[in-house]
């Protein structure tokens, strides 16, 4: 919380005064990232009593006071990591070192062939001034005769021209099988019965025909209307009509 | 100079065809052995010399008559060379992997090079320098092997015609500045074994079979 009555301050130019450093608090971050000031001989609890001051609480408000705090905290860590040792300056583990290596086995592999296109091109710089007679190119047709006659083109041209014939669609039919009139002619027959065998209902009937009778007699099962059973599996099923 | 009789038949015939031809072409036609045709050749060879607009080349599978080098600026205000004759670093690198591997497939050409080469492969068999050689009889991706257009190209006798690869191969103080290299990019620890002793022998693609 700033104090009432002082006027807004800039937490990062507060003179820091230290055996090692004497000056604002951001040039000395400066001079640390760049290693002008040896973190390692810098004591970080005077860095923070400087910067944050004895009533850091009356003098700075919540957010300058965080800001402060982050920076010391990035300040510490950075002094912490250089005693450990940089990341960079650790050994890679294995995998990394395995795939270095094969990367270098591979730049060497390679070598040779990059080499052979070298001399390709040199090979390619020698060759360009004899020319061979030109070749007919592949694909391409060759002119047509000057005897041929242009009509008899024509006639070829006309004939393939020509509209086939529409193709006979006679042995195609078009059966519609509905299932609303399956499920009345199921119902028509567990009127007269009380119990259809599935086998004799569709007896003479087209499979989609058929087909459509099964899913008719799941749907009345469904509505409860019929109970199905069925001794084994692909055997008869018995429709029996749940109402009396 | 007066040529013999079948130098004459041999000049006759290379100035003919289109193609490069065989040896046992050049037989076949002229009913002759191959020892006679090939004295023929140097006779031909003999009268096509610096001062002559000709020269008999073997080249790409066989022999040709073809224009002197020194007269390539005079040809070209006849004929116009095609545009696109210049060939990519990349395009030539490719060319060198087939050129020595074939027949080779792309996805193949692609693991040693560390890149695709799909695009590069097709355009290069739109330019005549590649063709499609079959998939294996096991199945498996299509191969491509270099052809006359190539071979024609980059001054080849035929197929195969190149220095061995193992002459292009890094010596061991070449392999260690790639290392070095390395080191200095960032990629390879400073006391990282010699890469070139570690390069695995059979890591490309299968060897030709020597078709």
């Amino acid at each position: 919380m700033l104090a009432p009555g002082m006027p807004s301050p800039d937490a990062l130019q507060q003179p820091i005064a230290l055996d090692l450093f004497e000056g604002p608090f951001d040039l000395l971050l400066t001079l640390v990232l760049r290693d002008e000031v040896e973190l390692l001989d810098l004591p970080l609890v005077e860095v923070v009593t400087a910067s944050l001051g004895e009533n850091a609480r009356e003098r700075w408000d919540t957010d300058t006071a965080g800001e402060l705090i982050v920076l010391l905290a990035a300040m510490a860590e950075l002094k912490a990591r250089r005693m450990l040792g940089e990341p960079g300056e650790e050994e890679p583990d294995p995998d990394t070192l395995e795939a270095r290596e094969a990367l270098a086995a591979r730049l060497v592999a390679y070598a040779p062939f990059q080499r052979a296109a070298a001399w390709l091109a040199e090979q390619g710089r020698d060759n360009t001034g004899p020319r061979y007679r030109r070749m007919p190119l592949e694909g391409v047709a060759p002119p047509p005769p000057p005897e041929e006659d242009p009509r008899q083109l024509q006639a070829a041209m006309a004939r393939m021209l020509i509209a086939p014939p529409a193709p006979s669609l006679a042995h195609l039919t078009n059966r519609r099988v509905s299932m609303p009139a399956a499920l009345a002619r199921l119902q028509t027959a567990l009127s007269r019965a009380r119990a259809v065998s599935f086998d004799a209902f569709t007896d003479g009937m087209e499979p989609l025909e058929e087909a459509i009778a099964l899913m008719a007699a799941l749907e009345l099962a469904r509505r409860g209307e019929v109970t199905l059973a069925q001794a084994e599996p692909f055997g008869d099923i018995a429709i029996t009509g749940s109402r009396l | 100079m007066s040529l013999s009789e079948l130098a004459r038949q041999v000049e006759a015939l290379l100035f003919l065809s289109p193609d490069p031809l065989p040896l046992a072409a050049l037989c076949e036609v002229t009913e002759e052995s191959p020892g006679a045709v090939q004295r023929a050749l140097a006779e031909l060879g003999e009268r096509h010399g610096p001062e002559a607009g000709l020269e008999v080349a073997e080249i790409a599978g066989g022999f040709t008559l073809r224009t002197r080098a020194d007269l390539a600026e005079v040809l070209d205000r006849l004929r116009e060379r095609p545009p696109d004759d210049r060939v990519s670093p990349a395009a030539l690198e490719t060319l060198a992997v087939v050129a020595y591997l074939e027949p080779i497939s792309r996805p193949q050409i692609s693991r040693l090079r560390g890149v695709s080469v799909d695009s590069t492969v097709v355009s290069l068999v739109e330019r005549g320098l590649l063709e499609e050689a079959g998939r294996p009889q096991d199945g498996g991706a299509m191969r491509y092997r270099t052809t006359r257009a190539f071979q024609e190209r980059f001054g080849l006798r035929r197929a195969g015609d190149l220095p061995p690869l193992e002459s292009f191969e890094l010596s061991g103080p070449e392999a260690e500045r790639v290392r070095l290299q390395l080191v200095r990019a960032g990629h390879l620890a400073e006391d990282a074994a010699d890469p070139y002793a570690s390069a695995p022998e059979n890591d490309g693609p299968d060897t030709p079979d020597g078709g």
